[in-house]
Protein backbone atom coordinates (compact mmCIF):
# COMPACT_ATOMS: atom_id res chain seq x y z
CA UNK A 1 0.00 0.00 0.00
CA UNK A 2 2.84 2.26 -0.91
CA UNK A 3 0.80 4.77 -3.11
CA UNK A 4 -2.32 6.67 -0.70
CA UNK A 5 -4.08 8.09 -4.23
CA UNK A 6 -3.95 4.67 -6.01
CA UNK A 7 -5.46 3.27 -2.54
CA UNK A 8 -8.14 5.91 -2.48
CA UNK A 9 -9.53 5.13 -5.86
CA UNK A 10 -9.10 1.99 -5.49
CA UNK A 11 -11.11 2.01 -2.21
CA UNK A 12 -13.58 4.28 -3.12
CA UNK A 13 -14.55 1.62 -6.17
CA UNK A 14 -15.47 -1.13 -3.57
CA UNK A 15 -17.11 0.92 -0.99
CA UNK A 16 -19.14 3.64 -2.27
CA UNK A 17 -22.47 4.23 -0.83
CA UNK A 18 -21.43 1.78 2.16
CA UNK A 19 -22.24 3.40 5.67
CA UNK A 20 -19.73 3.09 8.57
CA UNK A 21 -18.41 3.96 11.82
CA UNK A 22 -15.51 3.53 14.12
CA UNK A 23 -15.05 0.25 14.62
CA UNK A 24 -16.38 -0.95 11.42
CA UNK A 25 -14.33 -3.43 8.97
CA UNK A 26 -14.25 -2.85 5.51
CA UNK A 27 -13.30 -6.13 3.85
CA UNK A 28 -11.24 -5.97 0.67
CA UNK A 29 -13.10 -7.34 -2.29
CA UNK A 30 -10.50 -7.37 -5.07
CA UNK A 31 -7.53 -8.67 -4.45
CA UNK A 32 -7.19 -9.72 -1.16
CA UNK A 33 -10.79 -11.06 -0.17
CA UNK A 34 -9.97 -12.21 3.54
CA UNK A 35 -8.17 -8.96 4.13
CA UNK A 36 -10.29 -5.68 5.73
CA UNK A 37 -9.59 -2.32 6.95
CA UNK A 38 -11.11 -0.94 10.48
CA UNK A 39 -12.47 2.37 10.30
CA UNK A 40 -10.22 4.06 13.00
CA UNK A 41 -11.52 7.25 12.60
CA UNK A 42 -14.60 9.23 10.45
CA UNK A 43 -15.43 13.19 10.21
CA UNK A 44 -17.79 13.56 10.87
CA UNK A 45 -18.14 12.07 13.69
CA UNK A 46 -20.98 9.31 14.01
CA UNK A 47 -22.11 7.23 11.18
CA UNK A 48 -20.80 8.38 7.71
CA UNK A 49 -21.53 7.40 4.11
CA UNK A 50 -18.56 7.13 1.23
CA UNK A 51 -19.74 9.00 -1.58
CA UNK A 52 -17.22 10.76 -4.75
CA UNK A 53 -16.10 13.78 -2.47
CA UNK A 54 -14.78 11.24 1.18
CA UNK A 55 -11.34 11.37 1.31
CA UNK A 56 -9.96 8.28 2.35
CA UNK A 57 -6.78 7.78 4.21
CA UNK A 58 -5.05 4.66 4.89
CA UNK A 59 -3.18 4.60 8.98
CA UNK A 60 -1.24 1.45 8.31
CA UNK A 61 1.98 1.24 10.14
CA UNK A 62 3.80 -1.58 9.20
CA UNK A 63 5.46 -0.97 13.04
CA UNK A 64 5.11 -4.38 15.27
CA UNK A 65 3.98 -3.09 18.23
CA UNK A 66 5.77 -5.02 21.72
CA UNK A 67 2.36 -6.58 23.17
CA UNK A 68 2.19 -8.59 25.92
CA UNK A 69 5.23 -9.43 28.10
CA UNK A 70 7.87 -6.73 28.41
CA UNK A 71 11.29 -8.05 29.04
CA UNK A 72 14.14 -6.47 30.91
CA UNK A 73 17.77 -7.24 30.84
CA UNK A 74 17.67 -8.06 34.10
CA UNK A 75 15.06 -10.84 32.83
CA UNK A 76 17.82 -12.11 31.06
CA UNK A 77 19.90 -14.87 32.32
CA UNK A 78 23.44 -15.46 31.09
CA UNK A 79 24.73 -13.68 27.67
CA UNK A 80 26.73 -10.95 29.56
CA UNK A 81 28.45 -10.14 26.44
CA UNK A 82 25.38 -9.42 24.63
CA UNK A 83 23.83 -7.27 27.06
CA UNK A 84 27.34 -5.10 27.24
CA UNK A 85 26.95 -4.76 23.91
CA UNK A 86 23.14 -4.02 23.79
CA UNK A 87 24.10 -1.34 26.38
CA UNK A 88 26.48 0.05 23.46
CA UNK A 89 23.86 0.06 21.10
CA UNK A 90 21.22 2.13 23.65
CA UNK A 91 24.34 4.73 24.17
CA UNK A 92 24.68 5.28 20.49
CA UNK A 93 21.23 5.52 19.70
CA UNK A 94 20.93 8.21 22.69
CA UNK A 95 23.57 9.95 21.23
CA UNK A 96 24.19 9.14 17.55
CA UNK A 97 26.92 11.79 16.95
CA UNK A 98 29.62 11.05 19.57
CA UNK A 99 30.92 7.69 18.05
CA UNK A 100 31.04 9.15 14.01
CA UNK A 101 32.20 6.34 12.18
CA UNK A 102 32.61 3.98 14.97
CA UNK A 103 29.07 3.47 15.44
CA UNK A 104 27.59 0.12 16.25
CA UNK A 105 25.83 -1.02 12.66
CA UNK A 106 24.82 -4.31 12.62
CA UNK A 107 24.95 -7.27 14.64
CA UNK A 108 23.89 -11.09 14.07
CA UNK A 109 22.40 -12.83 16.90
CA UNK A 110 23.15 -16.89 16.34
CA UNK A 111 22.23 -19.76 18.45
CA UNK A 112 20.00 -22.76 18.76
CA UNK A 113 16.13 -21.95 19.46
CA UNK A 114 14.75 -20.53 22.52
CA UNK A 115 18.08 -19.09 23.93
CA UNK A 116 16.65 -15.57 24.10
CA UNK A 117 17.90 -13.75 20.87
CA UNK A 118 14.35 -12.36 20.39
CA UNK A 119 13.76 -12.07 24.11
CA UNK A 120 17.01 -9.59 23.82
CA UNK A 121 15.60 -7.63 20.78
CA UNK A 122 12.18 -7.29 23.25
CA UNK A 123 14.34 -6.54 26.08
CA UNK A 124 16.29 -3.48 24.16
CA UNK A 125 13.19 -2.07 22.91
CA UNK A 126 11.92 -1.82 26.54
CA UNK A 127 15.33 -0.07 27.27
CA UNK A 128 15.89 2.60 24.74
CA UNK A 129 13.56 4.85 24.06
CA UNK A 130 14.44 4.58 20.06
CA UNK A 131 11.76 3.41 17.84
CA UNK A 132 12.32 -0.17 17.12
CA UNK A 133 11.13 -2.31 14.46
CA UNK A 134 10.36 -5.66 14.85
CA UNK A 135 10.53 -7.27 11.80
CA UNK A 136 10.15 -11.49 10.97
CA UNK A 137 12.40 -11.81 7.68
CA UNK A 138 9.71 -13.93 6.18
CA UNK A 139 7.28 -10.45 5.97
CA UNK A 140 10.12 -9.15 3.67
CA UNK A 141 9.42 -11.56 0.62
CA UNK A 142 7.20 -9.58 -1.70
CA UNK A 143 4.44 -11.19 -3.38
CA UNK A 144 5.95 -10.44 -6.76
CA UNK A 145 9.40 -10.13 -7.81
CA UNK A 146 11.12 -7.25 -6.92
CA UNK A 147 8.54 -6.55 -3.38
CA UNK A 148 11.25 -7.70 -1.32
CA UNK A 149 13.41 -5.24 -2.69
CA UNK A 150 11.59 -2.65 -2.66
CA UNK A 151 9.86 -3.51 1.08
CA UNK A 152 13.55 -3.76 2.28
CA UNK A 153 14.48 -0.10 0.94
CA UNK A 154 11.68 0.91 2.18
CA UNK A 155 12.13 0.26 5.98
CA UNK A 156 15.56 1.16 6.14
CA UNK A 157 14.03 4.61 4.92
CA UNK A 158 11.37 4.76 7.36
CA UNK A 159 13.99 3.96 10.11
CA UNK A 160 16.15 6.46 8.81
CA UNK A 161 13.98 8.90 8.90
CA UNK A 162 12.78 8.14 12.59
CA UNK A 163 16.45 7.91 13.64
CA UNK A 164 17.46 7.02 16.33
CA UNK A 165 16.21 3.47 15.66
CA UNK A 166 16.78 -0.57 15.64
CA UNK A 167 15.77 -2.75 13.37
CA UNK A 168 15.47 -5.79 14.58
CA UNK A 169 15.59 -8.82 11.68
CA UNK A 170 14.26 -12.30 12.70
CA UNK A 171 15.14 -15.52 11.43
CA UNK A 172 17.60 -13.77 8.85
CA UNK A 173 18.23 -17.43 7.24
CA UNK A 174 14.85 -17.24 5.66
CA UNK A 175 16.11 -14.69 3.26
CA UNK A 176 20.26 -13.76 3.50
CA UNK A 177 20.52 -17.52 2.01
CA UNK A 178 23.80 -18.92 0.53
CA UNK A 179 24.56 -18.26 -2.92
CA UNK A 180 24.27 -21.67 -3.75
CA UNK A 181 20.60 -21.28 -2.62
CA UNK A 182 20.24 -18.74 -4.57
CA UNK A 183 19.77 -20.90 -7.61
CA UNK A 184 16.91 -22.56 -5.67
CA UNK A 185 15.14 -19.42 -4.45
CA UNK A 186 15.41 -16.82 -7.42
CA UNK A 187 13.43 -14.36 -5.51
CA UNK A 188 15.79 -14.13 -2.27
CA UNK A 189 18.60 -13.27 -4.48
CA UNK A 190 17.09 -9.62 -4.98
CA UNK A 191 16.05 -9.28 -1.47
CA UNK A 192 20.05 -10.76 -0.59
CA UNK A 193 21.58 -7.61 -2.57
CA UNK A 194 18.74 -5.23 -1.02
CA UNK A 195 19.70 -6.41 1.74
CA UNK A 196 23.64 -5.74 1.67
CA UNK A 197 23.47 -2.23 -0.04
CA UNK A 198 21.25 -1.18 3.04
CA UNK A 199 23.54 -2.50 5.62
CA UNK A 200 26.89 -1.48 3.87
CA UNK A 201 25.46 2.15 4.63
CA UNK A 202 25.08 2.86 0.59
CA UNK A 203 22.40 5.12 1.90
CA UNK A 204 23.48 6.71 5.11
CA UNK A 205 21.40 5.08 7.38
CA UNK A 206 22.66 6.84 10.12
CA UNK A 207 21.19 6.36 13.89
CA UNK A 208 19.99 2.78 12.79
CA UNK A 209 21.27 -0.05 13.85
CA UNK A 210 20.47 -3.15 12.32
CA UNK A 211 20.42 -6.40 14.43
CA UNK A 212 19.96 -9.88 12.56
CA UNK A 213 18.84 -13.19 14.56
CA UNK A 214 19.34 -17.02 13.17
CA UNK A 215 19.53 -20.30 14.53
CA UNK A 216 21.67 -21.42 11.52
CA UNK A 217 24.43 -18.59 10.53
CA UNK A 218 26.19 -21.42 8.15
CA UNK A 219 23.49 -20.77 5.59
CA UNK A 220 23.67 -17.40 6.02
CA UNK A 221 25.31 -15.46 2.55
CA UNK A 222 28.86 -14.75 3.45
CA UNK A 223 29.09 -11.22 2.04
CA UNK A 224 25.85 -10.72 4.08
CA UNK A 225 27.45 -12.43 6.89
CA UNK A 226 30.96 -10.32 6.63
CA UNK A 227 28.25 -7.20 6.73
CA UNK A 228 28.03 -8.03 10.55
CA UNK A 229 30.94 -6.22 12.51
CA UNK A 230 30.24 -8.54 15.43
CA UNK A 231 28.28 -11.91 15.94
CA UNK A 232 27.19 -13.04 19.08
CA UNK A 233 26.35 -16.46 20.19
CA UNK A 234 23.85 -17.57 22.32
CA UNK A 235 24.80 -20.78 23.69
CA UNK A 236 22.58 -23.16 25.47
CA UNK A 237 22.17 -22.49 29.04
CA UNK A 238 24.80 -24.02 31.41
CA UNK A 239 23.50 -25.74 35.02
CA UNK A 240 24.25 -22.23 36.88
CA UNK A 241 22.03 -20.79 34.40
CA UNK A 242 19.46 -23.20 33.72
CA UNK A 243 18.54 -23.01 37.95
CA UNK A 244 18.25 -19.26 37.87
CA UNK A 245 16.21 -19.43 34.81
CA UNK A 246 14.43 -21.89 36.59
CA UNK A 247 13.97 -19.77 40.06
CA UNK A 248 12.73 -16.77 37.81
CA UNK A 249 9.66 -18.32 35.85
CA UNK A 250 9.16 -19.97 39.06
CA UNK A 251 8.35 -16.93 40.72
CA UNK A 252 5.99 -15.68 38.12
CA UNK A 253 4.24 -18.66 37.93
CA UNK A 254 0.33 -18.28 39.16
CA UNK A 255 0.19 -21.21 41.34
CA UNK A 256 2.89 -22.26 44.00
CA UNK A 257 5.61 -24.63 43.38
CA UNK A 258 5.91 -27.17 46.28
CA UNK A 259 8.77 -29.02 44.29
CA UNK A 260 12.60 -28.61 44.68
CA UNK A 261 13.58 -27.30 41.03
CA UNK A 262 17.49 -27.68 41.96
CA UNK A 263 16.93 -31.25 40.86
CA UNK A 264 15.95 -30.94 37.94
CA UNK A 265 19.12 -28.11 36.89
CA UNK A 266 20.86 -31.36 36.41
CA UNK A 267 18.84 -33.62 34.64
CA UNK A 268 17.53 -30.49 31.79
CA UNK A 269 20.77 -30.96 29.96
CA UNK A 270 20.46 -29.14 26.39
CA UNK A 271 17.41 -27.43 27.03
CA UNK A 272 17.27 -23.93 26.09
CA UNK A 273 15.50 -21.29 28.65
CA UNK A 274 12.46 -21.89 26.55
CA UNK A 275 12.26 -25.73 26.91
CA UNK A 276 12.30 -24.86 30.15
CA UNK A 277 9.87 -22.55 30.59
CA UNK A 278 7.92 -24.13 28.11
CA UNK A 279 8.04 -27.72 28.45
CA UNK A 280 8.72 -28.17 32.26
CA UNK A 281 6.73 -25.73 34.39
CA UNK A 282 3.89 -24.77 31.85
CA UNK A 283 3.70 -28.54 31.53
CA UNK A 284 3.60 -29.08 35.18
CA UNK A 285 1.47 -25.61 35.55
CA UNK A 286 -0.74 -27.22 33.10
CA UNK A 287 -1.04 -30.79 35.34
CA UNK A 288 -1.67 -29.16 38.36
CA UNK A 289 -4.55 -27.02 36.71
CA UNK A 290 -6.29 -29.92 35.42
CA UNK A 291 -6.19 -32.05 38.83
CA UNK A 292 -7.34 -28.70 40.64
CA UNK A 293 -4.25 -28.73 42.76
CA UNK A 294 -3.48 -25.09 44.40
CA UNK A 295 -0.02 -26.07 44.26
CA UNK A 296 2.31 -27.77 41.96
CA UNK A 297 3.91 -30.56 43.43
CA UNK A 298 7.36 -32.77 43.05
CA UNK A 299 5.08 -35.08 41.07
CA UNK A 300 3.48 -32.33 38.44
CA UNK A 301 7.28 -31.69 37.90
CA UNK A 302 8.15 -35.50 37.06
CA UNK A 303 5.34 -36.22 35.16
CA UNK A 304 6.03 -33.31 32.95
CA UNK A 305 9.57 -33.58 33.04
CA UNK A 306 9.47 -37.15 31.82
CA UNK A 307 6.80 -36.54 29.03
CA UNK A 308 9.97 -33.95 26.89
CA UNK A 309 10.90 -36.08 24.44
CA UNK A 310 14.46 -36.93 24.20
CA UNK A 311 16.67 -34.80 22.21
CA UNK A 312 18.38 -36.68 19.89
CA UNK A 313 22.17 -36.96 20.70
CA UNK A 314 24.36 -39.87 20.27
CA UNK A 315 24.29 -42.92 22.04
CA UNK A 316 26.75 -42.19 25.31
CA UNK A 317 28.15 -45.51 25.16
CA UNK A 318 30.02 -45.38 21.52
CA UNK A 319 32.39 -42.44 23.05
CA UNK A 320 34.60 -42.94 25.77
CA UNK B 1 14.74 -27.27 2.40
CA UNK B 2 17.63 -28.67 4.11
CA UNK B 3 21.25 -27.67 4.42
CA UNK B 4 23.81 -28.45 1.78
CA UNK B 5 26.46 -26.86 2.81
CA UNK B 6 29.87 -26.70 1.13
CA UNK B 7 28.43 -28.20 -2.08
CA UNK B 8 29.15 -31.54 -1.17
CA UNK B 9 32.39 -31.78 0.27
CA UNK B 10 31.79 -33.00 3.31
CA UNK B 11 30.61 -35.86 1.70
CA UNK B 12 33.47 -37.96 0.69
CA UNK B 13 37.03 -37.48 2.63
CA UNK B 14 39.21 -38.02 -0.28
CA UNK B 15 38.15 -34.58 -2.22
CA UNK B 16 39.07 -30.67 -0.98
CA UNK B 17 36.49 -27.81 -0.65
CA UNK B 18 37.31 -24.94 -2.58
CA UNK B 19 39.71 -23.33 0.20
CA UNK B 20 41.21 -27.05 1.11
CA UNK B 21 39.81 -28.54 3.67
CA UNK B 22 38.57 -32.43 4.14
CA UNK B 23 35.28 -31.74 5.87
CA UNK B 24 35.10 -35.45 7.05
CA UNK B 25 38.14 -35.25 8.61
CA UNK B 26 37.13 -32.11 10.30
CA UNK B 27 33.93 -33.89 11.26
CA UNK B 28 36.03 -36.87 12.40
CA UNK B 29 37.92 -34.62 15.09
CA UNK B 30 34.25 -33.39 16.23
CA UNK B 31 33.64 -36.96 17.51
CA UNK B 32 37.05 -36.73 19.50
CA UNK B 33 35.18 -33.84 21.47
CA UNK B 34 31.79 -35.91 21.98
CA UNK B 35 34.22 -38.40 24.08
CA UNK B 36 35.09 -37.34 27.40
CA UNK B 37 38.48 -35.94 28.94
CA UNK B 38 41.99 -37.33 28.63
CA UNK B 39 45.32 -36.06 29.55
CA UNK B 40 48.96 -36.32 29.87
CA UNK B 41 50.91 -34.45 32.03
CA UNK B 42 55.25 -35.23 31.27
CA UNK B 43 56.84 -34.62 34.69
CA UNK B 44 60.43 -34.67 35.58
CA UNK B 45 60.95 -38.57 36.40
CA UNK B 46 58.40 -39.90 34.28
CA UNK B 47 54.44 -39.32 32.62
CA UNK B 48 51.22 -39.53 33.83
CA UNK B 49 48.10 -40.28 31.82
CA UNK B 50 44.64 -39.39 33.46
CA UNK B 51 40.86 -40.04 32.19
CA UNK B 52 37.15 -38.87 33.26
CA UNK B 53 35.19 -42.02 32.02
CA UNK B 54 31.73 -41.56 32.02
CA UNK B 55 29.57 -44.01 33.91
CA UNK B 56 25.83 -43.47 32.89
CA UNK B 57 24.28 -45.75 35.32
CA UNK B 58 24.81 -47.67 38.72
CA UNK B 59 24.32 -50.54 36.74
CA UNK B 60 27.18 -50.19 34.98
CA UNK B 61 30.37 -52.41 35.43
CA UNK B 62 32.80 -48.98 35.78
CA UNK B 63 35.99 -51.42 34.85
CA UNK B 64 34.69 -52.36 31.53
CA UNK B 65 34.97 -49.17 30.64
CA UNK B 66 38.18 -48.91 28.62
CA UNK B 67 40.39 -45.38 28.28
CA UNK B 68 43.82 -46.15 29.43
CA UNK B 69 45.26 -48.74 27.36
CA UNK B 70 48.70 -50.55 28.36
CA UNK B 71 50.55 -50.95 24.82
CA UNK B 72 54.09 -52.14 25.74
CA UNK B 73 56.10 -52.43 29.02
CA UNK B 74 56.51 -49.21 29.16
CA UNK B 75 54.31 -47.48 26.56
CA UNK B 76 50.53 -46.51 27.67
CA UNK B 77 47.59 -44.61 25.71
CA UNK B 78 44.68 -42.56 26.78
CA UNK B 79 41.85 -42.16 24.47
CA UNK B 80 39.19 -40.22 23.39
CA UNK B 81 36.13 -40.41 20.81
CA UNK B 82 34.39 -43.47 19.38
CA UNK B 83 35.23 -46.71 21.63
CA UNK B 84 35.23 -48.85 19.14
CA UNK B 85 37.79 -47.07 16.19
CA UNK B 86 39.86 -47.32 19.67
CA UNK B 87 40.36 -50.50 20.31
CA UNK B 88 41.08 -51.10 16.91
CA UNK B 89 44.12 -48.47 16.95
CA UNK B 90 45.10 -49.62 19.90
CA UNK B 91 45.10 -53.51 19.20
CA UNK B 92 47.41 -52.21 15.89
CA UNK B 93 49.95 -50.41 18.86
CA UNK B 94 50.29 -53.40 20.61
CA UNK B 95 51.04 -55.37 17.11
CA UNK B 96 53.93 -52.77 16.12
CA UNK B 97 54.97 -52.66 19.91
CA UNK B 98 55.29 -56.62 19.58
CA UNK B 99 56.75 -56.27 16.06
CA UNK B 100 59.53 -54.34 16.80
CA UNK B 101 60.93 -56.37 19.81
CA UNK B 102 60.79 -59.64 17.66
CA UNK B 103 62.50 -57.68 14.83
CA UNK B 104 64.66 -55.96 17.09
CA UNK B 105 65.22 -57.46 19.65
CA UNK B 106 64.26 -54.13 22.36
CA UNK B 107 61.25 -52.00 22.82
CA UNK B 108 59.74 -49.43 20.40
CA UNK B 109 60.70 -45.75 20.49
CA UNK B 110 57.44 -44.25 21.58
CA UNK B 111 58.14 -41.53 18.16
CA UNK B 112 58.12 -44.51 15.88
CA UNK B 113 55.04 -46.00 17.39
CA UNK B 114 53.45 -42.54 17.62
CA UNK B 115 54.27 -41.93 13.49
CA UNK B 116 53.14 -45.68 13.31
CA UNK B 117 49.85 -45.06 14.73
CA UNK B 118 49.79 -41.49 12.75
CA UNK B 119 50.46 -43.13 9.19
CA UNK B 120 47.91 -45.63 9.88
CA UNK B 121 45.12 -43.13 10.56
CA UNK B 122 46.36 -41.12 7.30
CA UNK B 123 45.80 -44.03 5.41
CA UNK B 124 42.08 -43.28 6.10
CA UNK B 125 41.72 -40.16 5.04
CA UNK B 126 43.29 -40.72 1.41
CA UNK B 127 41.47 -44.01 0.21
CA UNK B 128 37.54 -43.80 -1.31
CA UNK B 129 35.49 -45.69 0.97
CA UNK B 130 36.73 -45.69 4.49
CA UNK B 131 36.28 -43.25 7.00
CA UNK B 132 38.80 -41.72 8.58
CA UNK B 133 39.14 -42.70 12.86
CA UNK B 134 37.01 -40.85 15.15
CA UNK B 135 39.35 -41.26 17.60
CA UNK B 136 42.50 -39.39 19.14
CA UNK B 137 45.66 -40.67 21.09
CA UNK B 138 47.65 -39.77 23.79
CA UNK B 139 50.60 -42.30 23.62
CA UNK B 140 53.12 -41.63 26.56
CA UNK B 141 56.37 -43.84 27.69
CA UNK B 142 59.40 -43.93 28.26
CA UNK B 143 62.52 -45.16 26.39
CA UNK B 144 65.62 -42.97 27.38
CA UNK B 145 63.37 -39.54 28.37
CA UNK B 146 59.26 -39.57 29.18
CA UNK B 147 57.80 -38.77 26.06
CA UNK B 148 54.26 -37.79 25.42
CA UNK B 149 52.17 -37.63 21.78
CA UNK B 150 48.64 -36.82 20.88
CA UNK B 151 47.56 -38.11 17.49
CA UNK B 152 43.98 -37.11 15.88
CA UNK B 153 42.03 -38.26 13.46
CA UNK B 154 43.75 -36.39 10.44
CA UNK B 155 47.11 -38.26 10.99
CA UNK B 156 48.86 -35.23 12.73
CA UNK B 157 51.14 -35.49 15.77
CA UNK B 158 52.10 -33.61 18.12
CA UNK B 159 54.55 -33.67 21.10
CA UNK B 160 53.62 -31.92 24.39
CA UNK B 161 54.62 -31.82 27.89
CA UNK B 162 50.86 -31.35 28.95
CA UNK B 163 48.03 -31.94 26.65
CA UNK B 164 44.35 -33.16 26.41
CA UNK B 165 41.83 -34.63 24.54
CA UNK B 166 38.21 -34.86 24.54
CA UNK B 167 34.98 -33.03 25.68
CA UNK B 168 37.08 -30.88 28.28
CA UNK B 169 40.40 -29.94 25.84
CA UNK B 170 39.69 -26.47 25.88
CA UNK B 171 39.76 -26.21 30.28
CA UNK B 172 42.46 -28.22 30.63
CA UNK B 173 44.67 -26.43 28.46
CA UNK B 174 43.84 -23.09 30.04
CA UNK B 175 45.10 -24.67 33.61
CA UNK B 176 47.86 -26.17 31.94
CA UNK B 177 49.16 -23.25 30.43
CA UNK B 178 48.74 -21.79 33.65
CA UNK B 179 49.50 -24.47 35.95
CA UNK B 180 52.49 -26.21 34.55
CA UNK B 181 56.12 -26.67 35.29
CA UNK B 182 58.74 -29.07 33.71
CA UNK B 183 60.40 -29.85 37.03
CA UNK B 184 57.12 -31.40 38.60
CA UNK B 185 57.28 -34.56 40.71
CA UNK B 186 55.07 -37.20 40.49
CA UNK B 187 52.64 -36.36 42.87
CA UNK B 188 52.68 -32.80 41.67
CA UNK B 189 51.78 -34.36 37.67
CA UNK B 190 49.21 -36.17 39.56
CA UNK B 191 47.66 -33.42 41.64
CA UNK B 192 48.12 -31.27 38.10
CA UNK B 193 45.73 -33.72 35.93
CA UNK B 194 43.39 -33.93 39.11
CA UNK B 195 42.77 -30.53 39.06
CA UNK B 196 42.09 -30.39 35.98
CA UNK B 197 39.36 -33.15 36.12
CA UNK B 198 37.77 -31.44 39.07
CA UNK B 199 37.18 -28.58 37.10
CA UNK B 200 35.79 -30.50 33.58
CA UNK B 201 33.63 -32.95 35.97
CA UNK B 202 32.78 -29.72 38.08
CA UNK B 203 33.55 -31.35 41.07
CA UNK B 204 31.97 -34.84 40.15
CA UNK B 205 35.10 -36.92 40.23
CA UNK B 206 35.52 -40.54 42.32
CA UNK B 207 38.02 -43.19 42.03
CA UNK B 208 35.32 -45.00 40.34
CA UNK B 209 35.25 -42.41 37.58
CA UNK B 210 39.08 -41.64 37.38
CA UNK B 211 42.14 -43.68 36.43
CA UNK B 212 45.24 -42.76 36.42
CA UNK B 213 48.05 -44.56 34.77
CA UNK B 214 51.89 -43.25 35.18
CA UNK B 215 55.21 -44.41 33.14
CA UNK B 216 58.00 -43.66 35.68
CA UNK B 217 61.58 -43.48 34.30
CA UNK B 218 63.05 -45.22 37.00
CA UNK B 219 61.09 -48.51 36.13
CA UNK B 220 60.21 -48.02 32.79
CA UNK B 221 57.03 -49.67 33.88
CA UNK B 222 53.45 -48.86 32.83
CA UNK B 223 51.46 -49.04 36.10
CA UNK B 224 47.85 -48.00 36.88
CA UNK B 225 46.82 -47.10 40.18
CA UNK B 226 44.81 -48.79 42.10
CA UNK B 227 41.18 -46.93 43.13
CA UNK B 228 42.96 -46.89 46.75
CA UNK B 229 45.35 -44.55 45.56
CA UNK B 230 43.81 -42.68 43.20
CA UNK B 231 41.07 -41.71 45.95
CA UNK B 232 43.89 -40.12 48.24
CA UNK B 233 45.36 -38.51 45.78
CA UNK B 234 41.38 -37.00 45.09
CA UNK B 235 40.89 -36.26 48.23
CA UNK B 236 43.82 -34.43 48.65
CA UNK B 237 42.93 -32.14 45.56
CA UNK B 238 39.20 -31.83 46.98
CA UNK B 239 40.35 -30.54 49.94
CA UNK B 240 42.71 -28.27 48.39
CA UNK B 241 39.93 -26.51 45.78
CA UNK B 242 36.78 -27.30 47.74
CA UNK B 243 34.27 -27.68 45.23
CA UNK B 244 32.26 -24.34 44.51
CA UNK B 245 28.98 -24.03 45.83
CA UNK B 246 26.22 -21.99 44.40
CA UNK B 247 26.00 -18.76 45.79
Amino acid sequence: MGDEKLFEIYAKEQWMGNTISVGDYLFDQRIIPDFAFKVIKVIPRGEVTITEDTRIRLKGDERREIKGIRYTFSDIVGHSEVKKKCKIIIKYLRNPNTFGEWAPKNVLFYGPPGTGKTMTAKALATETDSSLYLIRATDLIGEYVGDGAKKIHELFKKASSTAPSVIFLDELDAIGLDRSYQVIRGDVSEVVNALLTELEGLHENKGVVTIAATNNPAILDYALRSRFEEEMEFKLPNPKERLEILRKYSKKLPLKLEADIREYVGKTEGFSGRDLKEKLLKAALHRAILEDSNVITQKHLEDAFKAVPPKSSPPKEMFT
Amino acid sequence: MQPVPSMGYDRAITVFSPDGRLFQVEYAREAVKRGTTSLGIRYKDGVVLCVDKRITSRLVEAKSIEKIFQIDENIGAATSGLVADARVLIDRARVEAQTNRVTYDEPIDIEILAKKMCDFKQLYTQHGGVRPFGIALLIAGVNDTPRLFETDPSGALIEYKATAIGAGRATAMEIFEDKYREDMTKDEAIELALTVMNEVTEGRMTEETIEVAVIELETKEFRKLTPEEVKKYISKVKKKEPPKGEE
